[in-house]
């Protein structure tokens, strides 16, 4: 009978110790050896994996400017061929939010009024600052994107990032100048949340897929599809109120689908909230430069880093924003629009 | 400029990678299964030479502009350089399909050893489908990429085209 020939060529009976044989068993091992260091998180692979990043940022950053600008282009086409289906659902939109603009101004003095019938305390300003995104992850491990703000900018492990739209994840590297975001689909991500106008508690977990599952929902509670879910601040590291997405699915499946389009981020920005839970994910390496309690603007490095210009100055929430990193072209008032929910 | 043109088209393509390009969440897997698929095209080329190292370094350098763990794709470009060199040339007039089918076995291989890897990792079972979907694009892009890469080589597609179609040429 004729044996059947193997496309691969016929393995040489050569021993494990020839030297071909031996690099290649070493190669292999060095990846299983670097796998394990990275599922334990050493810190030198961090360390190394951040320093290599910084390097690469200002490469990854020219390389991805013409393809955003490719991708704002493509935008541009798709949206002169639906020009006249678009001006007609504007002025749908339009004018269901000048009626909503009017009971908004009248909620808005009642909630006035209310405050200071109760002596309540301000809630204090929310800063932020704005970035466009320079690299995405690809891979089943994450779903991440690289920013091109860093602790020079006031960022730190653990904030808020959001976009027009509502809450894209957080930050959970922040080197000198750029910072990697974990986003609210990836499989790590857990995000307590509010659903719905009765507010009910869960948590929005991702699992590497476009939508969020929810989980730990108390037993009987009423959940339609499309009721806003929104963060819930429990966990003490993302402000409470922003925006997150809509109930979908059914019940025993319920799932939420973010506002923000995750697959095709642009421009973000992050939100300065620190609190105490941050210490266990950020622990400060230099006291005074990396210090919790320090502002935005007290964490620039006074002797090595530039005053803060109108590109990396953390902006108050509410107040107009001249230019914000590589974001200049984009109104900071969606960023605002999201933070004060 | 020879000797290092192949690892320099391969990280050219690992740059490629981690640029925001937009795609759906199912097609993530596609991108740097592209890498892999160089590595294991240079590697089956007569004359070219990437050496395990090398596809081992650039397939770090994806771990760390993707942010996932390193070692992972680092792996498998090794496996592709691995089997790259295990396979037969690929001189003139010989049939591509043959070549091809090795890269299907090899992209499945590499994709369930993904899966399996990715799942141990996070000690539960990662969604199969993006992965599936990805070593599957993979398998249908082949000749793209070889032809890309004959390009590359030759600098242009003519002699690529006779090497690959030599036996109806």
């Amino acid at each position: 009978m004729r044996r059947r020939s193997s496309p691969f060529k016929p393995r040489p009976r050569r021993s494990w110790r020839a030297p071909g044989e031996l690099l290649n068993f070493t190669l292999y091992f060095l990846c299983a050896v670097l796998l394990v260091l990275s599922r334990i998180g050493h810190n030198a692979v961090v360390d190394v994996r951040d320093h290599f990043v910084d390097l690469s940022a200002p490469l990854l950053e020219a390389a991805s400017a013409p393809v955003i600008m490719g991708r704002h282009a493509l935008a541009r086409v798709r949206s002169y061929v639906g020009l006249l289906d678009e001006i007609d659902r504007l002025k749908a939109e339009n004018e269901q939010l000048k009626q909503w603009e009017w009971r908004a101004k009248l909620l808005e003095g009642n909630v006035a009024h209310l405050r200071s019938l109760l002596s309540a305390v301000d809630e204090p300003a929310l800063h932020f600052i704005t970035g466009s995104v320079i690299a995405d992850a690809r891979g089943p491990f994450l779903r991440s994107a690289l920013i091109n703000l860093g602790r020079d900018n006031g960022v730190r492990v653990g904030y808020a990032v959001i976009n027009g739209d509502g809450l894209v994840g957080r930050t959970v590297d922040a080197g000198a100048s750029v910072s990697r975001v974990l986003l609210l689909n990836d499989l790590n991500s857990r995000i307590p949340v509010l659903v719905g106008p009765a507010g009910v508690r869960a948590l929005a977990s991702g699992d590497n897929s476009a939508e969020l599952k929810l989980d730990f929902l108390p037993d009987g509670a009423s959940l339609y599809p499309g009721d806003e879910v929104y963060t819930s601040g429990s966990d003490g590291v993302l402000p409470r109120g922003l925006r997150v997405g809509t109930v979908s699915g059914s019940p025993g499946a319920f799932k939420v689908r973010p506002h923000a389009e995750l697959s095709s981020l642009d421009v973000v920005s992050v939100l300065f909230f620190d609190t105490p839970a941050l210490t266990s994910t950020d622990p400060p390496a230099d006291p005074v430069e990396r210090s919790l309690s320090a502002m935005p603007e007290d964490l620039q490095a006074p002797e090595s880093a530039s005053a803060p210009t109108a590109a990396n100055e953390p902006v108050p929430i509410g107040e107009p924003v001249t230019q914000t990193g590589a974001a200049g072209d984009v109104s900071p008032s969606e960023g605002v629009a999201q933070a004060q929910q | 400029m020879n000797a290092i043109l192949p690892a320099l088209s391969v990280l050219f393509a690992v740059f490629a990678t981690a640029v925001p390009w937009g795609l759906p969440a199912d097609a993530t897997f596609i991108l740097p299964l592209v890498v892999v698929m160089m590595v294991f095209c240079w590697r089956v080329l007569p004359g070219a030479d990437l050496s395990p190292i090398a596809a081992m370094l650039l397939g770090l350098l994806t771990d760390v502009m993707s942010g996932g763990p390193l070692g992972f794709w680092a792996l498998m470009a090794l496996i592709g350089a691995t089997a790259g060199g295990r396979a037969p040339k690929l001189i003139d007039g010989q049939d591509m399909n043959r070549l091809w089918l090795v890269w299907g076995a090899v992209a499945c291989g590499v994709a369930g050893l993904g899966w399996l890897i990715a799942s141990l990792y996070f000690l539960r079972w990662i969604d199969w489908w993006p992965i599936a979907f990805g070593a599957l694009a993979s398998i249908a892009l082949f000749p793209v990429v070889l032809h890309g890469l004959l390009w590359i080589r030759r600098g242009r597609l003519k002699p690529g085209l006779r090497m690959l179609y030599g036996r109806w040429t």
